[in-house]
């Protein structure tokens, strides 16, 4: 009994210590490739100036689709800032996904829409659309509007892609704020592409909680006051600037961000469109979409913009982003388990053999060893054996390892955007990443915890989303898909 | 059993192994001195950039004041001394010469000539120069600019070689410059160009064209390019510039076996209404696949005729594609009185979504 023990403690030891060793070496290889990658992009892209193709001809033409759900108090004036991108040849496409505010109303009344007979094919299936608006000013001629019955948000996204005209699709969340060249800078690697498809462009997504913004747009950038979504900003600018651009530098990105994508049209409806069955639809449909390119022989790429280019607003409170991370939890192993036959196969080249098996160990399974860990420490604890001197060895070494990896992303965003012009925002995030690993981390392996209990339990609702809202009005805004 | 509990006791105690222990150390101790190394970094990269660009603010306004001076003044010499005494580090003759590029770009005639002299007597070229020999890429790419907004041809030669380089960028750059400094042919390179010539270059290349109102070439000599991309170039340019005396090489390439070169051409015959073409169009719509059949009714919405009214009710008729249906009807349309008679009697059919199509056709709101 007590070899079998042995045993088993044996295993549970080193299982966990030799995870932790291969991790953060998987951590700093990416983000050594991604610091090459970054400089690369950095010195490519000093020489190029944007405005000038505007009004290019040759650029392709793309159809921004936004789905709003009960998003009255903020629509017309979001619907504004995408109207005003710096771009010649696209439209925008705002789908009311059966709001229960005055959402439709606002923008009927703001932008003088009137209902149309717009003929299209349901190619990808969606709900009934109500009906499509188009205003009969002029000036708002690039703006088309559908009403639908809701679906949820991947399934306002396929209404949209069902009307558009466009070559590109573009999908945001429409209470994102895109940096005003956004556009230009997504569709460069559309004309970039050689003999490889590009079937797909994210980029950095940035938080906006704190800053200062005006008629959409934002006019200072400063870092959140508050420690929830501050120390979101230092995970996002690990995992965008470390991870994702040495992802999208071995073709092996998973995921593209459901805040802002662009991807082929043509690729997307052949693949079937987004997903209504998970509520990971942005990381299922770049997967759907590399398996069938994978599985058709095509060559293809998707690519990875290290520019920011949208500005979100993330949770400030414990119980919402709570919500979001068992959201991401259970979208994650949604997809997984869809596209299971991926895992470390070979005929998907990189995509199979790291990108998948990397989400599959690093993303969906260490927060569940962690916290088996959890449990093991304490079952030591209660048994008294636990090695005191040791285990202080350990946790510092996990401690300031990520301390250093967070300062290293620190660093990269200093070096490569520098959009803290602020000398004491630097310290002030530098200073966060020193509770991160203490306060916050514990927080979000519960959370990814809570995410694959729910999943086991059936649970597949998006879950009541709220948020702050931007400018003045600082009102509970509900955002939620059913 | 006894051999497991054996590897168990060599092994259990791996975590008070002293090579274990010594690692786990190393690493905490490097990753507290890489912290600290890393905010000072951090602190020195803020520093610098903002002393940076203070400098470079204070010596842009500077040489502004100074180039005008120079080039509105009748002492050259005492003006260009003024300048030399400023510009002696390398980060303040970079500063001006791209303050040098930036107001070549509003000056032409004689203002122009002297302000490329004063680069030359300032011995700025030779900046340059050494940056087109540098072997790092973005510092070659820097020389490239800087020459060809100067107008210096001596490394031409240098430049050429670039063309060939894997380096996507450099070579785009090095395209770009000789567009600006080949003065017998400066799109002798296309003639020469493995690699694939990307949207990307080509929307460069035309925006070069058209900012700095170079000699629009026959783009109709490139439409048999071995290269693929090139002829897609060509057609492009055909079209943009509307370059209608390339009529009869238009045509032979929408025989072209390579299906997008095909719907370019297609796209050509239809912006600079080749009517000569509607025949053939027509002919070949069956052939063709989705995407240029597509292209082949939107063609012919741009060029409305008489004679393709019957093929236009054929493809409206017969296609079960949507975008089809459309296009078809808002050709019709495009014809006029005949065209809109046509649309309002099918509008009286109950046959398949004809009333949907027409009305979605004849909504200005929507097209």
């Amino acid at each position: 009994m007590e070899t079998i023990s042995n045993i088993f403690l044996f295993t549970v030891n080193h299982v966990i210590f030799i995870l932790t060793c291969l991790l953060f070496a998987v951590y700093l290889t990416l983000s050594f490739i991604s610091a090459a990658a970054l400089r690369k992009y950095l010195r490519k892209n000093s020489y190029v100036d944007y405005h000038s193709i505007i009004l290019a001809p040759l650029t392709p033409s793309v159809s921004v689709i936004a789905p709003a759900y009960n998003e009255e108090r903020s629509i017309v004036e979001n619907i504004r800032a995408l109207m005003s991108l710096y771009y010649n040849n696209f439209e925008v496409i705002v789908v009311n996904d059966g709001s229960t505010d005055g959402t439709f109303n606002r923008m009927m009344e703001a932008y003088e829409l009137e209902r149309v007979s717009y003929f299209f094919d349901y190619r990808i299936p969606c709900e009934r659309i109500r009906g499509v608006y188009k205003s009969h000013n002029r000036s708002f001629k690039k703006l088309t509007v559908i009403d639908k019955v809701n679906g949820g948000k991947a399934d306002a996204l396929n209404a949209g892609i069902n009307i558009s005209k466009k070559d590109l699709i573009c999908s945001i969340d429409v209470d994102s704020i895109m940096e005003p060249d956004a556009l230009l800078k997504m569709v460069k690697p559309f004309m970039e592409e050689t003999g490889k498809e590009v079937i797909g462009a994210g980029g950095v997504i940035r938080i906006a909680n704190s800053c200062v913004i005006e008629d959409g747009q934002i006019k200072e950038i400063r870092l959140p006051n508050e420690f929830l979504p501050r120390v979101q900003v230092l995970e996002y600018t690990r995992a965008f600037l470390l991870a994702r651009m040495a992802w999208g530098k071995l073709n092996g990105l998973l995921l593209i961000s459901g805040a802002l994508g662009m991807f082929d049209k043509e690729v997307v409806i052949q693949c079937g469109g987004y997903s209504t069955k998970t509520v990971g639809e942005d990381m299922e449909l770049v997967v759907r979409m590399r398996r069938y390119m994978a599985e058709h022989k095509r060559p293809y790429q998707v690519v990875y913009i290290p520019d920011p280019l949208v500005w979100t607003e993330v949770p400030a409170t414990r119980k919402i982003l709570a919500r979001q991370r068992n959201r991401w939890t259970r979208g994650t192993l949604e997809t997984l388990r869809t596209h299971k036959k991926l895992f470390f196969n070979y005929k998907y080249g990189i995509f199979g053999m790291l990108g998948y098996t990397y989400w599959f160990f690093f993303e969906w399974l260490a927060p569940i060893l962690e916290f088996l860990g959890y449990l093991y420490f304490a079952y030591l604890i209660i048994v008294q054996a636990v090695n005191w001197s040791f285990f202080l060895l350990l946790l510092a070494f996990v401690y300031f390892f990520a301390v250093f990896l967070s300062t290293w992303a620190v660093l990269f965003e200093e070096k490569t955007f520098h959009k803290y012009k602020n000398r004491k925002d630097v310290f002030r995030l530098i200073g966060t990443a020193f509770f991160e690993p203490l306060l916050y981390h514990p927080l979000t392996v519960w959370w990814a915890m809570r995410g694959n209990i729910d999943y086991l339990r059936g649970v597949r609702s998006w879950g009541h989303m709220e948020r702050e809202g931007f400018g003045k009005d600082k009102k509970t805004k509900p955002k939620a898909d059913k | 059993m006894p051999d497991i509990q054996n590897l168990i006791d060599n092994y259990y105690h791996l975590f008070s192994n002293r090579i274990v222990v010594l690692a786990l150390v190393i690493v905490i101790v490097t990753c507290i001195v890489g912290m600290f190394i890393l905010l000072v970094w951090i602190l020195i990269n803020r520093n610098n950039l903002k002393k940076r660009l203070m400098l470079g603010e204070k010596l842009l306004v500077h040489y502004q004041t100074l180039l005008i001076d120079y080039l509105f003044s009748d002492d050259n010499a005492q003006e260009m001394d003024k300048i030399k005494k400023i510009a002696q580090s390398e980060f303040s003759r970079n500063i001006l010469i791209n303050q040098m590029i930036d107001l070549s770009i509003n000056l032409s005639g004689e203002a122009k000539t002297k302000l490329r002299e004063l680069y030359v007597c300032m011995g700025l070229h030779q900046d340059s120069i050494r940056k087109v020999h540098h072997r790092k890429w973005h510092i070659k790419i820097k020389g490239f600019k800087e020459l060809s907004f100067m107008d210096i041809t001596t490394v031409n030669d240098a430049i050429r070689k670039a063309l060939e380089s894997k380096n996507d960028i450099l070579r785009l750059e090095a395209q770009l410059a000789l567009v600006r400094l080949e003065k017998h042919d400066p799109f002798g390179f296309l003639d020469h160009l493995v690699h694939p010539f990307t949207m990307w270059e080509q929307l460069n290349v035309h925006e070069l064209i058209t900012f700095h109102n170079l000699i629009v070439p026959d783009f109709s000599r490139w439409l048999n390019s071995t290269n693929d991309t090139v002829v897609v170039f060509a057609l492009n340019m055909i079209r943009v510039f509307k370059q209608t005396q390339a009529v009869d090489c238009v045509v032979e390439t929408l025989k072209h076996p390579n299906t997008v070169i095909r719907r370019h051409a297609i796209d050509v015959c239809g912006e600079i209404q080749l009517r000569e073409t509607l025949p053939t169009l027509k002919n070949r719509y069956k052939d063709e696949d989705y995407h240029n059949g597509l292209a082949i009714v939107q063609a012919m919405g741009k060029m409305p005729d008489k004679s393709i009214l019957g093929f236009l009710k054929l493809v409206l008729d017969k296609e079960e594609d949507v975008q089809l249906q459309i296009e078809a009807a808002m050709a019709i349309n495009k014809m006029g009185d005949i065209g809109t008679a046509v649309l309002e009697k099918l509008m009286l059919s109950g046959y398949k979504n004809y009333q949907i199509i027409i009305r979605h056709v004849l909504d200005k709101r929507i097209n």
